[in-house]
């Protein structure tokens, strides 16, 4: 799967979630560039994010997580 | 007794001169040694004592200078009040007006925090350079001037100021000491508190009466994840931390194990014991204390060790056990009876770690304070408990989370033990009562799960509670919102559903 390919279904994700219709992530996009983008929210959109690619994130892969282009590089590794 | 078994600042302040070279706190990763802490912490005191304000504004940010402007402010003799530049515009400064800031400390890009019509003196920490370090001296100061006011959530939506003066907090140092805790320089300990909620302040004090070493962590990004990480990363020994914090790792139970931690400190909401036996493999050495206690008695006034089995409870949620030493309460019934033990009713404490008031607001006081027959003072807690024979307090909820529905009088928290009961405990659920325009109380149910069909739980309800109790609707959402304190946000909750 290609990056962009990756980012629009994360970007489908991240507005249902976080209810905001103008989400665009980028590979550099942080949680601190996203309005509603927490602690909380966060456990839900990785939820979501494993049930959508079949994948399961071990605690210590969330944490380092810096920004969205690690997400990608995450999920293409675990979907190869 | 000795000085420093007494005084909580004489204590840190010793500790600071005998360990100077050892790490006092760890912020994203930096480590500052009790000399680079109390040294800047000296010099920013030095320059409050030759200032004439005496109420100083503090920004909540997660630097070094805002743990080193909170020593300050205590070993100037003056009084602090925390801003969070979170909070609302309009909220700041209501608590900057209230409590007459009159000096504002902000390291970052914080000076801002206030709106210019407030007249408070702003001093920025970025630039600050810290005289070489040369001790502390603590002048003498009134037992009575506070060292902190903390704003509480008023009802009314004004926000109520909890003074606690250094006398409160040296009871509750004395008291907290006395719980028998095996610590000292050794020791890393966790702060992941708000620095406007008061757990914080003994997360991040206590410690450095020890010459232990605090770990705060970031209040970005997400943060029961950073618990985790740096409990597993440093080896922690010590953690006080809100059960949300379990609730939310609890995806990760499988693969987390803290063999270093010694103490588990689980606060400032209920426990569900269900919840932390399910912790428990990943704290194999740790000792699980429950400490209770509302702002207006300092911090915590009663403790309960959790034991690993035959945990004392109510409708799942871990007793809170007995008063600190000094401290003595009542259990009370709606006419202002004392109440034998196995009786439900208020909690009313009592003793040093009392405030005296709130903040310039006599009449909220007049209100949330009593004097029994015998001229003893009791704040109300509006927290309803029971004392079972052993003397042991076990919490049963809010008083406000107790409703009269068709003439019955309904605990929230027992259908909210039943839910959590049929999920097998693996998820949280909350009762809220919703108003009704003709003045009728609704029973909505909100459970912390993805939205499923309701059938099996409906059935299963039925088959245990009455039917008056049985919940009007039933809502799903994945992650329950939380305040500033840790506390699941029951407003927030009650606006989701009803929206």
């Amino acid at each position: 799967m290609e990056t962009t390919e990756l980012l629009e279904i994360l970007n489908g994700i991240f507005r249902k979630v976080l209810k905001r219709d103008n989400i665009a992530l980028t590979e550099d996009t942080t949680a601190h560039d996203v309005d509603g983008w927490d602690s909380l929210t966060n456990m839900v959109l990785i939820s979501e994010i494993e049930n959508k690619f079949g994948v399961r994130f071990t605690f210590r892969e969330i944490v380092k997580l810096k920004n969205v282009g690690d997400l990608c590089h995450a999920i293409m590794n675990k979907t190869k | 007794m000795k000085k420093n078994d007494a005084d909580m600042l004489a204590a840190i302040l010793q500790a600071s001169n005998r360990y100077a070279m050892r790490p006092a706190l760890v912020l994203d990763d930096r480590t500052y040694t009790y000399q680079e802490l109390f040294g800047l912490a000296g010099s920013i005191s030095e320059t409050l004592r030759n200032l004439k304000e005496d109420i100083i504004g503090i920004t909540a940010e997660n630097s070094m200078e805002t743990y080193a402007s909170i020593l300050a402010v205590l070993f100037s003799g003056k009084t602090y009040v925390m801003l969070h530049p979170d909070y609302p515009a309009e909220r700041n400064c209501r608590i900057a007006g209230q409590s007459g800031i009159g000096l504002l400390l902000y390291s970052g890009e914080n000076g801002d925090i206030l709106p210019a019509d407030i007249s408070a003196r702003r001093v920025s920490l970025s630039s600050y350079c810290p005289a070489s370090y040369s001790g502390i001296v603590v002048p003498d100061v009134d037992p009575d001037v506070p060292a902190y006011i903390i704003f509480t959530s008023g009802s009314t939506g004004e926000p109520k100021g909890v003074p606690i003066s250094r006398k409160n907090l040296d009871a509750f140092y004395r008291a907290y000491s006395a719980l028998g805790w095996e610590l000292d320089e050794n020791d890393r300990m966790l702060q992941m508190f708000e620095l406007t909620f008061d757990v914080s302040v003994v997360s991040f004090l206590y410690p450095l009466t020890l010459g232990a070493c605090v770990y705060a962590v970031p209040q970005k990004g997400m943060k029961y994840l950073n618990v985790l990480d740096i409990m597993e990363r440093h080896r922690l020994t010590f953690a006080a931390v809100a059960p949300s914090v379990l609730r939310l790792s609890r995806p990760y139970f499988g693969e987390i194990c803290f063999p270093d931690l010694r103490y588990l400190i689980v606060t400032a909401e209920a426990t569900d014991v269900n919840l932390l036996n399910e912790f428990r493999p990943c704290i194999p050495n740790a000792k699980v204390i429950n400490l209770y206690g509302p702002t207006e008695a300092t911090i915590y006034c009663t403790s309960y060790v959790i034991p690993a089995e035959g945990t004392k409870h109510h409708n799942g949620m871990a007793a809170i056990g007995k008063p600190f030493q000094g401290m003595d309460y009542m259990i009370v019934s709606p006419l202002g009876k004392q109440l034998p033990a196995g009786e439900t009713g208020e909690l009313w404490i009592s003793g040093p770690q009392l405030m005296s008031g709130y903040w310039c607001a006599p009449e909220k006081t007049a209100e949330c304070f009593v004097t029994d027959s015998s001229g003893r003072l009791y704040y109300r807690t509006g927290d309803l408990c029971l004392a079972d024979s052993d003397g042991d307090i076990i919490y049963c909820g809010r008083k406000d989370t107790q409703v009269k529905i068709q003439g019955f009088r309904i605990e929230l928290s027992e259908i909210e033990y039943h839910v959590k009961a049929f999920y097998g405990h693996t998820c949280n659920a909350l009762v809220l009562p919703i108003y009704t325009h003709d003045g009728n109380c609704e029973l909505h149910l909100v459970i912390e799960k993805d939205a499923e069909d309701t059938e099996n739980l409906e059935r299963y309800m039925q088959s245990h509670l009455p039917s008056y109790m049985l919940p009007r609707r039933i809502h799903f959402i994945h992650c329950f919102p939380q305040n500033n304190s840790n506390k699941t946000d029951r407003n927030q909750l009650l606006k989701y559903i009803t929206q």
